[in-house]
C-alpha cells in the first residue's frame, strides 16, 4: 500500500515538474528582443513642399533595413521596403516628385538590395444611406469622399508616429496615424495589436463628419500595389486570445495566396465608435474579398507615391464596412476608428499574456503541490504509524 | 389523520355559503368530494400544482437580464460592469436574508402570511424593475432587482416549508422533486423565451429600446402575479385545511444562533471556500455567457440562449442519478474533487478552446449537479444537529455575499480585459476551491473524519455508534450543545434529509427538512 503511494507520488512529481518547466519556458521564450534603429525624417531634402508631406522612417536592423514610406501627395499612401543591407538609402527627385507623372522620381538604392516592397492606400470614404438596417452597402451610396481630392494638413511628428488630419471634411475630419515600431510591443488604445519591429500601424479615424443621413453607414476603401506577390487574399483567422480587445476573437491577414512569405497587412475585425471606447462602442466590421480595380492606372495617379515608385504596379482593392445590421449608426456617436497592421515577413500571431500563464501556472500547480505535500506527509505518518502503535487490541 | 367527528363540528359553525359546508351536506359518511378534501390525494395534488407555480414567476424573472443581456445592454446603454450589478443587487439582500427568511416565517409572519409577503416583493420587484426600464432609468432598475432579491430567496424557503407541512410522511420526495423540475423549467424557459417575447413586443413598438425592454420585462412579471395568485390561493387553503384537519401552520423549523459560528470545525470552514469559489464560477459565467457565445462562437442569439440554459436542463435529470450514487457510494470528497475538476476542464475548455461550447456546457451542467449532491451534504458530517440551521445559513450567506462581489468583480473584467480572461478568473476561482478541496481531503483523512468515508464504512459506523453511544448518550444531547458534538450522529437521518432537498429517492420516513437548502443555488 506505502509503496503504491510512493510510486504514484513520484509520477505525480515528475509530472508537476514538467508542467512547471514547460510553462517557465513558454513565460521565458516571448521576451525574445529585436530591435531597430529608427531614424525619422520628414521631407528629405527639402522643407514643406506644396501638395503634401513625404516622411521617411528608416528601420535598420542587424542585417537589413526597411524604409517605410507615408506621404500625402494624393491619397494617403504607406510604402513599405524592405532591403537586405544596412546601408540602402532613399534619393528623392523632388521637382519629379512633385509633378507626379513620372515614375522613378523616388527611389530605394541600392536597387538591387529591395527583397520585398508593397504600397498601402486609403483611396476612398465611401457612405450609404442604410435605410433598412441591413448593412449592405447597395445602391443607396453618396458620392464618395476621394482621398485624393481632400486638402491635409501637415504631418504632425511625435517620435515614430505622424498624424495626418484632413482639413474640414463636412465639418469634421478624417485622420490618419502611422507609427513606426523599432520592437515587440502594443500600442495602448483597443484593439492593442501586437506588433513587431517589422510592421507599422496605421490608424484611420473619423471625427464629428456630418452624416449625409441619419442611418448612415461607412466604407472604407484600401488598395494595396506594387511588388511581388499581389495581396490577393484575405484570410479570416480566429484567435482565442481576446485579452488585448475584449469579445474580438478574430483576426483578419491580407496577403498573398503563394506560399512565399512576402508582406501583411492585419487587423482585428473591429471598429470603435468613441476615442476611449468601453465594451458597448465595439463595432465589427466586414471586409469585401480583394478586387482588382477596373482602372489600375488611376490608382497610380491618385498616389503621388506610387506614381513615383512603381512603373505599372499590380494592385487589388477591398472595402471594409463598419457595423452590422443592428448595431447603432455612424450618426450615435459620431466616431469611427480602426486601426491595421502594415508589415514584412509573416504577421504576429497572438500569444497568451505573462499574467494569464502565470495565473494558470499558479491555479493548476498549487493543487498539485498541495497533493504532493499532503501525500508525502501522509506516506510518511503510514510508515510511522505501526511502529508509535505496536499493539493491536486483543479482540 | 382527519377526525370525522371534530370535523363534523367545526363544518357545523360554518355559514352557509361557504364551500365546505355546502358539500359537506352530501352525506355523513363522505362528508367532502375527494378534491375538497384536505386530507385526500386528490385534494392534495391540487395544492400541489399551486405549490409549483408559487415559485415558478421568481425562478422565471431571475434570469431575465442574463437572456435579454444584449438588449438590456444596448437599450438601457450599459457597460458590462453595470449589467452585472443587476444580479449583485439580487444577492445582496440574501447576504442577511438567508439567516432570517426561516426566523421570519415561523415567528413573524407565519407561513401563509409570509408567503404572500415575499411574493409581493417578488412581484413588486418586477415591476419596479420593469418600469425603471420603461422610463429610462437604470437605478430604478437596481432597486427593482433588490426587492425582488428580498422575496425570491425566502419565497424558495416557504415553498419549501408547505411541501413538509401537506406532504410530510405522504410523497414528500415526489414533491420535493417536482418543485426542482419547476424552478428549473421558469429558468429555462425564461432563458429560450424571453428573446422571442422581446422582438414580438419591438414588432409593436416599432423599434428596440428602453420602452420595449419596459414592456418585455411587464410581460415577465405576469408570471410573478400568476405566482402571487397560487400563494393567496395556497393560503386559503391552507387556512381551510388547518381548520379541518386542526392542522398546526407549518414551520420551517429552523435555529440560527450567531454564536455558534465560533464552534464551527476547521473542515466547515473549508467546506464554505469550496462552495462560494465554486458557485462564484458558475451564476455570473451564466449571467454572462449569453454574449460569450455569440462572439466568441458566432452563435445566434436563440442558439447562445439555449447553450446557455442547458447547465439548467441538465442538472434535472443528473440531479437524482448522481445523488443516488453519492448516497450509494459515499467518498464524498472524491465526489467533489471530480466535480471541481470537470468543472474546472469545462471551464478551460471554453476559454482555450474553439470546440463546441455544447460539450463544455453540458460537462458544467452534470458537474455542476454532482457538486451540489456531494458538496452540500457533506455539511451535516462536520456539525451536529443543532447547529445545522446556521451552518447552512452562514454558508448561503457568504456565498450570496461572494455572488454579489464577484458578479460585480466579473463585470468590470469582462469590459477591460475581455473574455479570455474573465475564464482565466473563473479557472482560478476554481483552481481555489480545488485547493480547497485537496485541503479537505487531507484535513479529514488526519482527523480521521467521517467525510470521505464509503456509504457502507458508515453504515457499520453508524450501527456501533447507535449500539453503545446514542443510549447513554441521548438525554444531554437533548440538554446540552456542547456535549451533542461529542456524541456520534445518526450520519443516515441527517444524510437523508439533505439528500431528499436533491431529488434523491428515499423512504419517506427518514424525509425531514430544512430550509436553509431551499435557495437557489442548490435548487437549480
Amino acid at each position: 500500500m506505502a509503496a503504491v503511494k510512493t510510486n504514484s507520488c513520484r509520477v505525480s512529481s515528475l509530472f508537476f515538474l514538467f508542467s512547471v518547466f514547460s510553462l517557465s519556458q513558454s513565460l521565458f521564450n516571448g521576451g525574445e528582443t529585436f530591435r531597430r534603429k529608427l531614424e525619422v525624417v520628414l521631407n528629405p531634402g527639402r522643407l514643406s513642399p506644396p501638395g503634401g508631406d513625404l516622411l521617411h522612417v528608416r528601420a535598420v536592423g542587424d542585417n537589413d533595413t526597411l524604409h517605410y514610406l507615408f506621404c500625402s501627395q494624393g491619397a494617403p499612401t504607406l510604402l513599405l521596403v524592405h532591403t537586405n543591407t544596412t546601408t540602402s538609402t532613399l534619393k528623392v527627385d523632388w521637382d519629379k516628385f512633385l509633378e507626379r507623372n513620372v515614375s522613378g522620381s523616388l527611389k530605394v538604392e541600392p536597387e538591387s538590395s529591395i527583397v520585398y516592397s508593397k504600397a498601402v492606400v486609403v483611396s476612398r470614404l465611401l457612405e450609404y444611406d442604410d435605410v433598412n438596417d441591413t448593412a449592405e452597402a447597395t445602391s443607396d451610396l453618396f458620392p464618395p469622399y476621394d482621398l485624393q481630392n481632400v486638402s491635409w494638413s501637415r504631418m504632425n511628428l511625435s517620435g515614430s508616429s505622424a498624424l495626418l488630419c484632413s482639413s474640414a471634411l463636412n465639418n469634421g475630419s478624417l485622420c490618419l496615424q502611422l507609427s513606426v515600431f523599432a520592437e515587440e510591443g502594443r500600442d495602448q488604445p483597443w484593439p492593442r495589436l501586437l506588433h513587431t519591429g517589422n510592421s507599422s500601424q496605421l490608424a484611420v479615424w473619423l471625427d464629428g463628419v456630418l452624416p449625409r443621413a441619419t442611418r448612415s453607414r461607412f466604407l472604407l476603401e484600401l488598395q494595396a500595389a506594387g511588388g511581388a506577390n499581389p495581396l490577393n487574399s484575405v484570410e479570416v483567422k480566429r484567435s482565442i486570445d481576446d485579452e488585448y480587445s475584449p469579445s474580438v476573437f478574430q483576426v483578419s491577414q491580407w496577403m498573398s495566396n503563394s506560399s512565399e512569405v512576402g508582406g501583411f497587412v492585419q487587423w482585428r475585425p473591429v471598429a470603435y465608435r468613441r476615442s476611449s471606447p468601453a465594451l458597448e462602442e465595439v463595432t465589427p466590421c466586414r471586409h469585401s474579398s480583394p478586387r482588382r480595380p477596373s482602372d489600375e492606372a488611376a490608382v497610380s495617379a491618385a498616389s503621388g507615391l506610387i506614381k513615383a515608385f512603381y512603373d505599372e504596379p499590380e494592385t487589388f482593392a477591398l472595402n471594409v464596412s463598419f457595423g452590422l445590421s443592428g448595431e447603432p449608426f455612424y450618426n450615435s456617436t459620431r466616431f469611427l476608428r480602426w486601426t491595421v497592421l502594415v508589415g514584412v515577413g509573416a504577421p504576429p500571431m497572438d500569444t497568451f499574456s505573462p499574467l494569464v500563464l502565470a495565473i494558470m501556472a499558479v491555479g493548476l500547480g498549487t493543487p498539485m503541490i498541495l497533493l504532493l505535500l499532503g501525500g508525502v506527509y501522509v506516506c510518511i505518518r503510514k510508515r510511522a504509524a505501526p511502529s508509535a502503535a505496536g499493539y493491536d487490541p486483543i479482540n | 389523520m382527519a377526525d370525522f367527528e371534530e370535523r363534523r363540528s367545526l363544518l357545523g359553525d360554518e355559514d352557509e355559503g361557504s364551500l365546505p359546508s355546502r358539500q359537506a351536506a352530501r352525506g355523513p359518511g363522505r362528508p367532502l368530494p375527494a378534491i375538497c378534501d384536505p386530507s385526500h390525494l386528490l385534494h392534495r395534488i391540487v395544492v400541489l400544482i399551486f405549490m409549483c407555480f408559487l415559485g415558478f414567476g421568481s425562478y422565471f424573472c431571475y434570469d431575465n437580464p442574463a437572456a435579454l443581456q444584449t438588449e438590456v445592454i444596448q437599450d438601457m446603454n450599459l457597460n458590462t460592469a453595470k449589467f452585472m450589478q443587476l444580479y449583485a443587487w439580487y444577492s445582496w439582500p440574501n447576504v442577511v436574508l438567508c439567516f432570517f427568511g426561516g426566523f421570519l416565517l415561523d415567528r413573524v409572519f407565519g407561513i401563509r402570511l409570509g408567503t404572500i409577503i415575499f411574493s409581493l416583493f417578488v412581484c413588486v420587484g418586477q415591476v419596479i424593475f420593469a418600469t425603471g426600464a420603461l422610463v429610462n432609468r437604470f437605478w430604478l432598475m437596481e432597486v427593482g432587482r433588490f426587492v425582488f432579491g428580498i422575496g425570491g430567496e425566502s419565497l424558495a424557503v416557504a415553498q419549501n416549508t408547505y411541501a413538509v407541512n401537506w406532504f410530510k410522511g405522504k410523497e414528500l420526495n415526489l414533491v420535493f422533486g417536482l418543485q426542482l423540475s419547476m424552478a428549473r423549467l421558469g429558468s429555462t424557459v425564461n432563458m429560450n423565451i424571453m428573446g422571442w417575447v422581446y422582438s414580438k413586443v419591438v414588432n409593436l413598438v416599432g423599434s428596440p429600446g428602453h420602452t420595449a425592454l419596459g414592456a418585455s420585462l411587464m410581460i415577465a412579471a405576469v408570471t410573478c402575479i400568476f405566482s402571487l395568485t397560487c400563494a393567496l390561493v395556497l393560503a386559503f387553503l391552507d387556512k381551510r385545511a388547518e381548520k379541518i384537519l386542526h392542522k398546526e401552520q407549518g414551520k420551517t423549523g429552523e435555529v440560527i444562533k450567531l454564536t455558534d459560528v465560533k464552534d464551527f470545525p476547521l473542515p466547515l470552514w473549508i467546506i464554505f471556500i469550496i462552495c462560494v469559489c465554486y458557485y462564484v464560477a458558475i451564476f455570473p459565467f451564466i449571467g454572462l455567457g449569453q454574449v460569450f457565445f455569440i462572439e466568441k462562437f458566432n452563435f445566434s442569439p436563440a442558439e447562445a440562449r439555449a447553450v446557455n440554459s442547458i447547465v439548467y436542463i441538465i442538472s434535472a435529470p443528473a440531479s437524482p442519478i448522481l445523488g443516488f450514487l453519492v448516497d450509494k457510494t459515499g467518498k464524498n470528497v472524491i465526489w467533489v474533487i471530480c466535480a471541481v475538476v470537470t468543472t474546472l476542464a469545462s471551464h478551460m475548455m471554453l476559454a482555450f478552446t474553439f470546440w463546441n461550447p455544447w460539450i463544455g456546457m453540458s460537462l458544467l451542467g452534470v458537474s455542476y449537479s454532482l457538486l451540489a449532491c456531494a458538496l452540500w451534504p457533506m455539511v451535516a458530517f462536520v456539525v451536529p444537529e443543532h447547529q445545522l440551521g446556521t451552518a447552512y445559513g452562514f454558508m448561503q450567506s457568504i456565498q450570496n455575499l461572494g455572488l454579489a462581489l464577484i458578479a460585480m468583480a466579473a463585470g468590470s473584467i469582462l469590459d477591460t480585459r475581455g473574455y479570455l480572461f474573465l475564464e482565466v478568473f473563473f479557472c482560478a476561482c476554481i483552481c481555489i476551491a480545488l485547493m480547497a478541496v485537496v485541503m479537505l481531503y487531507f484535513v479529514d483523512y488526519l482527523r480521521g473524519g467521517d467525510l470521505n468515508r464509503s456509504a457502507s464504512d458508515r453504515a457499520k459506523l453508524h450501527k456501533e455508534g447507535t449500539s453503545d453511544a446514542e443510549i447513554k448518550r441521548r438525554p444531554s444531547k437533548l440538554t446540552e450543545g456542547e456535549q451533542a458534538r461529542v456524541t456520534p450522529m445518526s450520519a443516515f437521518g441527517l444524510r437523508n434529509r439533505y439528500l431528499s432537498r436533491l431529488g434523491t429517492q428515499l423512504p419517506d420516513h427518514c424525509s425531514t427538512h430544512l430550509s436553509s437548502l431551499a435557495h437557489r443555488s442548490v435548487l437549480k
